[in-house]
């Protein structure tokens, strides 16, 4: 029987009847319900076995007790620990922490660079040897930078360098390098401390408390209990539940802290010393005084910064100004806490002004005043003390003449973190051998000759030592939270071993043996309670024996002129963007807000009058040029910025990292430079002057 | 059986129609395919990649796409709206008509359904639609209705295509296209119902938005002014559309199609349906301004931004495109001269099309939080060219039916010189 | 259209705009929580999935007047929902008792109606596939599941959560849903047994979530009664469960649109209360 077109189409018909009664059709539908949610390109969750561990944020310098949440040993999630004395929340830089392990710009194999100039991976005993062959050769004339001054790796380094006779060691700059060298000038052989928790009145100059400077979770807990919510019933007009904290802010710009402060006090970039000389003065009008060697040299100068003059320096209005002033004095516990607007840059002088104020208004070493907090003892002996570091200044040694013949650079970015990046990029790679351990690729790692990867905080056992801001001292162990990933090692470790097979063995065999040791001086917690995240605190106060106002340094502080341009520069910090050495983390970027960054344009924030006094309008793309070196921006239009100011944020302008960080605005720090500040050792970069105009 | 010089294909042209040669008809065809193969590219795009290709964000979710499904829905109403005219309420000239509003009404609801796969995230999961139907929901009752009268378009077009000469030669399909028109009305009148009901909630669509108050319209019962408000507005452009496209192929073929009457006293329907709506639409936007927005906390300027979603759209749809060409479509003599019915048609549609538009694209683009500002919206070229697409395939099928179906009943008279019915 | 539903338990939220420094760390927390996947550009706002947004608000006062507040945003889970009515495939409804407004993403088409319809724009698109750098899928949590491109998604108020501290109540073979000394039901599940990611790593304590029917919940007393307490776009009838806090008047006004001359927190008129 031939098949002709009738049966066929008989036949067809059947079939497609037929198949509609089977399971099948439906089947396949319901499938696609299925399917098209489990694509295999999508990934797909793997369920375990939850477990805990308490750990630090090592990459968040702002001082984060971390609970990390594993499932099936993954770390997936970083929680707060909230009881903790320095805890509070989690940052939106340590909550992504986890992540972070697997972010792409992340450091898996040791790299040399080879003849052609091009890195090439190597394995690690490899690396060993190179990095052991370099240290032989260059002996004494090896330096160290590192970026963690909360860690004991700084004395491993320092423990390590003094083995070779080399005493270049620096640490990067920090607000707790300017109040340990002004703690120094001042004759206080103790570290600075604020007892935020006790105190009903904080005036923060510069210092971005609720952001970026000290021990910031903490500083937000506090600010967190002193502000109960609001509750007013209807019809009243002042609600119950009153604040038992008042909160001051003065700084350039109506930063974080500025937006939930009572009081913002605008002020010129880099005048908070000048501000802090300007209350000196009320509190000495208002028959403050206090013990110190130079007293009548001090309030002899200070007598020149009557409030008039003050507000003329930092544009802050005279008549706000007494109004703070009368609170502090009127306030039970007042504490003021000066700092650099943007972490660094800001130099001793803030800080010792600072000092002169809370000196002045007595509370030094009182319930909420400023503390003065017992130096700890290195585990090694031949060690320099944390102090000792941070009394040197790195920009300094940098801008040398004289290079080291290797340098070793821990956990740190110095080529975009300092600023002038472009010098300072010059001044490294003229450096014969360089040498990077870190745990991403970023701009420094780009110049070194060898570069080998670290774990991060998450993969290591570390310590946080009385971390700056803090009101005790302290001592906590971060515990890893998983192990390391292949190809990264630990850097106390390393160095450790490596002293070793110079024949100059440091003592211990192993990082965690050091901390064993720090942790045994402070007795009363056992060092597995602090491996299980129990924190030990010290409630010992440092006396003070002689204190000086240091007014001759005071003295030649207040130079409060721009550095020439027609604006001052503000920069910004936001812990969200990640730091110098994070990059913009993978789960970051999405923080930003639609104003500051289009695209790859970043912007610049300038109030209205000063828009429109400087010819530019919101959505103007401008050039912003300060000696010769230019940023492109586009303009934002934000009354919350001093006249003559331009607001902009740090942490644009990565040339390493990822696509995460890459293309996305400029480094700022490529507007400044450093200057000397007289007196200190120190350098400041907290006052330049920019040119705008349209590009 | 071809005259010599009678193109290739001249025995499948409509019974005593003339068509032109084949090589201008096939360059035609060719120009209309690479727009076409433009846009399945776009679309291949799409699917593939996902809809993160277009100018789309997360406050437009609606855009080029959706405004462009709403105006040819709304201009495609000529077929059910013509229909209705025709079969239920006997308007016996239209009959002349009615086979190019119902081709024009295939294209646009196939062509909208073509948009609407690319325009939704999950195309396979469609059915949801009807399996997990939210009777709450006004897209549902869209999804039910356009998808059912799309099937209602596809059985009119049916008799269409077996009227072709060749297909109608056999006995089968003869008595097939027979039947189908002696059920027409039937079908008709469904298509009435359903394009009623579909037109409507697409307005309804947006009339409930009550977190937008651009949109957000009070109502009757559970249905939103703009529900009635869609219906007469496609029901006053429908018609517009067909005449224009009749026009439009008059002056492309070089050939009389359709005889002026039938045009103008489509003019003269649209125009009555226009006047109809504008009173609606004038009462309508007079309780926007007056009740919706005080009750939103707003002000009339607060529903304008700029040039770009400025006051000057209202003007354009209601007075330059609204009022206007309803003056023209009901003015005899107006009606009567060709440029100006023309002309009227065009502001019709073009003010129908604002309206689809502002109701989409405005709505989302103003801020709905205080602190939020105006977003602003432009179609990238896979949105453009997927529009292009639907217009390629239109072009492609018209020209096809054009020549070898017969649409036109008048045709043959009109250009043979013999009376016209 | 559909009937207001009510639960007994209601969770929901109180943030505190006096306390929020818009430092972002309720963002990066709700990411990591709910599997979001990282976006190398993030700066066109309009196309980035963020369940939890913190916006800047201005008093719009010219330097040196100006003050800045930080609002975060996530769903407000409305009870009268502008996006669940208009769902066309009933994925998205708020059915359960807890009041929380689900998204369920196997169901959704992607046809964002629920988009158009949202005003606090708490609804977001998937307009590519997801992807993680190569890796990172290891940290991703086993709680909720990764969502394909072309659907919609939003904040859930870590209902994982709320399933996971329910199952632990009845692995110890209690009752969730308990009978109170108001004679009323709530659940069983302590305060601090259920809160949101958000709310949990909020370092400055503004974001307060618990139950709102629950007198006992500190969420409940703080907005019960409190005039500085109040509700985005409260006029539209939507009574959402997020409350906001603040003392200053003009956050407050920012709360919801006025006709210049209406007074904060009482509009003269409103939208209808059925919708």
């Amino acid at each position: 029987m031939g098949l002709d077109r009738r049966t066929f189409i008989k036949f067809a018909a059947g079939a497609g009847a037929g198949v509609m009664l089977t399971p099948i059709p439906w089947k396949l539908l319901d499938d696609s319900a299925i399917w098209t949610q489990n694509w295999p390109w999508i990934p797909s969750l793997e369920d375990g076995e939850n477990t805990y561990v308490y750990a630090f944020s090592k990459s968040d310098p702002s001082i984060v007790p971390i609970q990390v949440r594993k499932v099936n040993g993954r770390p997936v999630r970083i929680l707060p620990v909230p009881g903790h004395p320095l805890g509070g929340g989690v940052s939106a830089l340590s909550a992504a922490e986890a992540q972070m392990l697997h972010s792409p710009a992340r450091l898996r194999r040791p790299l040399l660079r080879g003849q052609d100039g091009k890195l090439q991976e190597i394995s690690w005993p490899q690396a060993s040897n190179v990095l052991l062959d370099e240290i032989r050769k260059a002996g004494a004339k090896t330096a160290f930078i590192s970026g963690d001054e909360n860690s004991s790796v700084i004395e491993v380094i320092s423990a390590l360098a003094g083995a070779l006779g080399s005493g270049d060691v620096y640490l990067m700059p920090s607000d707790a390098q300017d109040a340990a060298v002004a703690a120094s000038l001042a004759g206080i052989g103790a570290r600075i401390g604020y007892d935020l928790e006790s105190s009903d009145h904080v005036l923060a100059l510069g210092a971005n408390i609720l952001e970026n400077w000290g021990t910031v979770m903490r500083n937000r807990r506090i600010f967190k209990n002193a502000r109960p919510h609001s509750f007013r019933k209807a019809g009243e007009k002042q609600g119950a539940g009153a604040a038992s904290l008042f909160l001051a802010y003065a700084g350039p710009l109506q930063t974080n802290t500025a937006a939930v402060a009572d009081l913002w006090l605008p002020l010129y970039p880099g005048t908070e010393s000048v501000l802090a000389l300007g209350i000196a003065h009320l509190l000495l009008a208002a028959g403050k005084t206090c013990a110190a060697d130079d007293f009548d040299a001090f309030r002899e100068f200070v007598a020149g910064f009557t409030p008039e003059k003050t507000a003329g320096i930092t544009g802050v209005d005279a008549a706000k100004l007494k109004q703070e002033v009368e609170k502090l004095l009127a306030a039970k516990s007042p504490l003021v806490i000066v700092g650099s607007e943007f972490g660094s840059g800001a130099g001793a002088v803030p800080v010792l002004a600072g000092l002169a104020v809370n000196a002045l208004l007595g509370n030094v070493n009182k319930p909420g005043g400023l503390s003065l907090l017992p130096k700890s003892a290195p585990a090694f002996t031949e060690a320099a003390s944390r102090e000792d570091i941070h009394k040197k200044s790195l920009i300094r040694f940098l801008a040398a003449q004289e290079k080291p013949a290797l340098l070793l650079i821990h956990d740190a970015n110095p080529v975009y973190a300092l600023p002038d990046p472009r010098k300072i990029r010059e001044a490294i790679q003229a450096v014969p051998f360089k040498v990077a351990f870190n745990s991403f690729m970023d701009e420094t790692a780009a110049l070194c000759d060898l570069i080998l990867p670290a774990d991060m905080g998450l993969e290591r056992m570390d310590d946080v030592e009385t971390p700056y801001g803090s009101g005790k001292a302290s001592y906590c162990i971060s515990a890893p939270a998983t192990k390391a990933q292949a190809g990264v090692l630990n850097a106390g470790n390393t160095l450790l071993q490596t002293a070793r097979r110079l024949d100059k063995a440091l003592g211990f065999n192993t990082y965690e043996d050091v901390l064993k040791s720090k942790a045994a001086q402070y007795g009363k917690v056992g060092f597995d309670d602090l491996a299980a995240g129990v924190p030990a605190l010290s409630e010992e106060k440092a006396t003070v024996s002689s204190f000086s106002f240091k007014a001759d340094i005071l003295k030649q502080a207040p130079a409060a002129e721009a550095g020439g341009g027609a604006l001052r520069l503000a920069p910004y910090v936001r812990m969200s963007l990640g730091t110098a050495v994070t990059g913009i983390p993978p789960y970051n970027n999405k923080t930003l807000r639609a104003d500051e960054l289009d695209g790859t344009l970043m912007s610049v924030m300038l109030n209205r009058a000063t828009a429109v006094k400087h010819k530019v309008a919101a959505g103007d793309k401008v050039v912003l040029e300060a000696g010769g070196k230019k940023i492109t921006a586009k303009v934002r239009i934000f009354e919350g910025v001093m006249n003559d100011t331009a607001g902009v944020c740090l942490g644009f302008g990565h040339s390493e990292f990822d696509e995460f960080s890459k293309n996305k605005g400029h480094n700022v720090m490529e507007l400044m430079s450093a200057l000397p500040e007289p007196g200190t050792g120190l350098d400041l970069w907290c006052r330049t002057g920019v040119d705008i105009k349209k590009a | 059986m071809a005259m010599d010089n009678r193109p290739f294909d001249a025995a499948l042209f409509p019974e005593g129609c003339e068509r032109g040669p084949l090589k201008p008809f096939m360059i035609w065809m060719g120009a209309m395919s690479v727009i076409l193969l433009i846009g399945l590219y776009a679309a291949f795009l799409v699917l593939s990649r996902g809809l993160g290709m277009t100018a789309l964000d997360d406050y437009f979710g609606f855009g080029l796409w959706i405004t462009f499904d709403l105006g040819v829905i709304a201009l495609g109403a000529g077929a059910f709206f013509t229909g209705f005219l025709r079969y239920i309420l006997n308007i016996d000239p239209l009959k002349n008509i009615i086979n190019l509003a119902v081709i024009i009404g295939f294209i646009c609801y196939t062509g909208a359904m073509i948009i609407l796969v690319l325009d939704i995230g999950q195309p396979v999961r469609a059915w949801f639609g009807y399996w997990h139907a939210n009777v709450h929901s006004m897209l549902t009752e869209v999804i039910f209705c356009i998808t059912c009268y799309c099937i209602v378009l596809i059985i009119e077009y049916i008799p269409i295509i077996l009227e072709q000469k060749q297909i109608n030669k056999q006995p089968l399909l003869h008595a097939l296209a027979h039947n189908l028109h002696v059920v027409m009305p039937l079908f008709a009148g469904m298509g009435a119902f359903l394009s009623t009901f579909h037109q409507g909630s697409l307005g309804g669509m947006y009339g409930v938005l009550f977190g937008r108050p651009y949109a957000f319209r009070d109502g009757f019962f559970i249905w939103p002014w703009t529900f009635f408000l869609f219906v007469l507005s496609a029901a006053a452009s429908g018609p517009m559309l067909t005449v224009l496209i009749a026009s439009l192929m008059e002056k492309m073929t070089g050939r009389k199609l359709v005889s002026y009457d039938v045009k103008a006293l489509m003019g003269k329907i649209a125009g009555t349906m226009l006047l109809v709506y504008l009173v609606f639409k004038i009462l309508d936007t007079g309780a926007w301004v007056f009740s919706v927005a005080p009750r939103s906390g707003l002000t009339f300027s607060d529903f304008f931004y700029g040039w770009i979603y400025g006051k000057w759209l209202l003007f354009a749809e209601i007075v330059l495109c609204g009022i206007i060409p309803c003056f023209m479509l009901l003015s005899k003599s107006m009606r009567a001269n060709p440029t100006l019915l023309y002309a009227a048609g065009l502001l019709d549609c073009a003010g129908i099309t604002i309206n689809r538009y502002v109701m989409t694209v405005q709505t989302l683009a103003m801020p709905s939080l205080p602190f939020d500002s105006w977003a602003t919206y432009n179609p990238n070229w896979v949105e453009w060219a997927a529009c292009g697409l639907v217009l390629a395939y239109g072009a492609m099928l018209l020209s096809l039916s054009y020549r070898y179906l017969p649409i036109f009943p008048q045709e043959a008279q009109l250009n043979g010189g013999g009376p016209v019915h | 259209m559909s009937a207001k539903k009510e639960f007994n338990v209601k969770w929901g939220m109180a943030i505190d705009l006096d306390k929020c420094t818009g430092c972002g760390a309720c963002m990066v927390a709700c990411q990591a929580e709910n599997n979001l996947a990282p976006q190398a550009d993030a700066s066109n706002k309009l196309r980035v999935m963020n369940w939890l947004v913190v916006f800047e608000l201005s008093n719009n006062k010219a330097f040196p007047d100006h003050e800045t507040a930080y609002l975060p945003r996530p769903c407000q889970q409305c009870a009268e929902q502008p996006c669940a009515t208009v769902c066309p495939v009933v994925a998205t409804e708020r059915n359960e008792e807890g009041g929380i407004v689900s998204q369920i993403y196997p169901r959704c088409i992607g046809c964002r109606y629920c988009m158009a319809a949202c005003p606090y724009h708490a609804r977001y698109f998937n307009w590519f596939d997801p992807i993680w750098p190569k890796g990172m899928e290891k940290s991703l949590t086993p709680d909720v599941s990764t969502r394909p491109r072309g659907v919609v998604e939003k904040c859930s108020f870590c209902h994982h959560r709320f399933m996971k501290a329910k199952d632990k109540i009845r692995a110890k073979g209690g009752e969730v849903y308990v009978r109170g000394v108001d004679n009323k039901m709530h659940c069983a599940v302590p305060e601090d047994g259920y809160v949101t990611s958000c709310a949990e790593a909020c370092p400055n304590g503004a974001i307060v979530f618990g139950d709102l029917n629950n007198p006992d919940h500190t969420v409940s007393k703080l907005v019960r009664g409190n005039a500085d307490a109040f509700r985005l776009l409260e006029r539209l009838g939507t009574d959402t469960a997020v409350y906001y806090i603040s003392k200053r008047e003009w956050v407050r006004r920012l709360g919801d649109n006025y006709v210049p001359d209406e007074e904060t927190q009482k509009p003269r008129q409103i939208l209808p209360k059925k919708h």
